[in-house]
């Protein structure tokens, strides 16, 4: 069997005010976003779990700046994708996802770190927890979920999953830094990437960005729900899906991080992923 | 004469952070720990308004400061000279 990278996960327990990082050995095959967070919602299904899954090139390649949501509305599994710079605080954090379980006792806030987390009181206005420039703020704002104060998802799941869980918002503080070999290699590829920018489907406006994109489009606002699920495991934007759908391009940008995919496992990611649907249906 | 980079025109900012990523990579670094620039979003503006602000530490002159003004889409900084 192929030697893959661990998956970290952050587990978090609601009921319990107790958190965990895990370490898989053997998640690799799911790469990451809604990959993982399916495999995730499997593991963790009993305990109705909220994920937040980054994937590979989050923080670490432009227009791939979205965070996979991945949560049980009433018995159908749902992936809704949120933009801003949440993906590149877990990413930075050391994560590759959160797993969110229970249901706070009072109306909390979850203040993370890297891989430690608090429990606050909704007293505690998110915006003033973590660290300025490094933090993500997600909070309820009139009745809408927000990131950064912008940001949001489709429909209202996010929505009635922090009223059933009871969370009011979580802030996401990345402090670590990524290590890469060959880094010539990498800026090399960063920048090639980066100058297919006319090639992404959306109009470049003066609207707030996602973290690592200079699109500033008006579309990143209300964020997306399902679509390719190689883009969304990856996590990229929907609106760079001529990029990141290239098989030959998404290989490159792994294997420059010392992923040791073929392009035999992407190309299984697909079928990987509906098994895995199925057996949770 | 050594150049250092300037927020000009802070309003246009979009808070893509890709000034942030550029002024790491040049230092080989990927991640926010020790970054030059910052970015941050004001809080104190009305709901669905939103403002950035940027601290740029002075150890940017170090940096190739006009690869960083170029990589930021909305024309953000200007470069200054260093008397």
């Amino acid at each position: 069997m192929k030697q893959g990278k661990p998956r970290k996960i952050l587990s978090i327990d609601l009921n319990t005010s107790e958190y965990e990082v895990k370490s898989f050995e053997d998640l690799d095959n799911y790469i990451g976003g809604v990959g993982l967070g399916f495999k995730l919602m499997e593991m963790y299904y009993e305990k109705n779990p909220l994920i937040l899954a980054v994937g590979p090139l989050n923080g670490l390649f432009p227009f791939a700046s979205k965070t996979s949501i991945v949560l049980n509305n009433d018995g159908v599994i749902e992936d809704i994708y949120i933009g801003g710079s949440l993906s590149l605080r877990i990413r930075y954090g050391g994560l590759d996802a959160i797993v969110i379980t229970g249901t706070a006792e009072t109306k909390t806030v979850l203040d993370i770190l890297n891989s430690s987390v608090s429990f606050r009181t909704q007293n505690e206005d998110p915006d003033t927890l973590g660290l300025p420039g490094k933090r993500s703020v997600t909070k309820i704002e009139e009745n809408k979920v927000l990131l950064g104060g912008y940001f949001t998802t489709p429909e209202h799941y996010l929505e009635k999953e922090f009223a059933e869980k009871n969370i009011s918002g979580f802030v996401v503080t990345g402090t670590e830094l990524i290590n890469i070999t060959d880094f010539d290699k990498y800026e090399e590829l960063y920048k090639k990437i980066l100058n297919r920018k006319d090639e992404l489907s959306v109009i470049e406006g003066t609207y707030p960005s996602c973290s690592n994109c200079p699109i500033g489009c008006g579309k990143s606002k209300t964020g997306e729900m399902g679509g390719n699920v190689l883009l969304h495991s990856l996590v990229a934007c929907q609106y760079a899906d001529k990029i990141y759908t290239d098989v030959g391009v998404v290989f490159s940008c792994l294997n420059v991080l010392g992923y040791n995919y073929t392009h035999e496992d992407i190309e299984f990611l697909p079928k990987l992923i509906e098994q895995t649907l199925r057996r949770i249906s | 004469m050594p150049k250092t980079l300037k927020v000009a025109f802070p309003e246009k900012c979009v808070g893509c952070e890709m000034c942030v990523m550029e002024a790491q990579r040049q230092l080989t670094k990927i991640g926010l720990e020790g970054a030059l620039i910052r970015v941050f979003r004001n809080t104190n503006t009305k709901m669905g308004y939103i403002e950035y602000s940027l601290e740029i530490d002075p150890r940017i002159s170090n940096l190739d400061v006009e690869k960083i003004q170029k990589i930021c889409p909305k024309g953000v900084f200007e470069i200054e000279e260093i008397e």
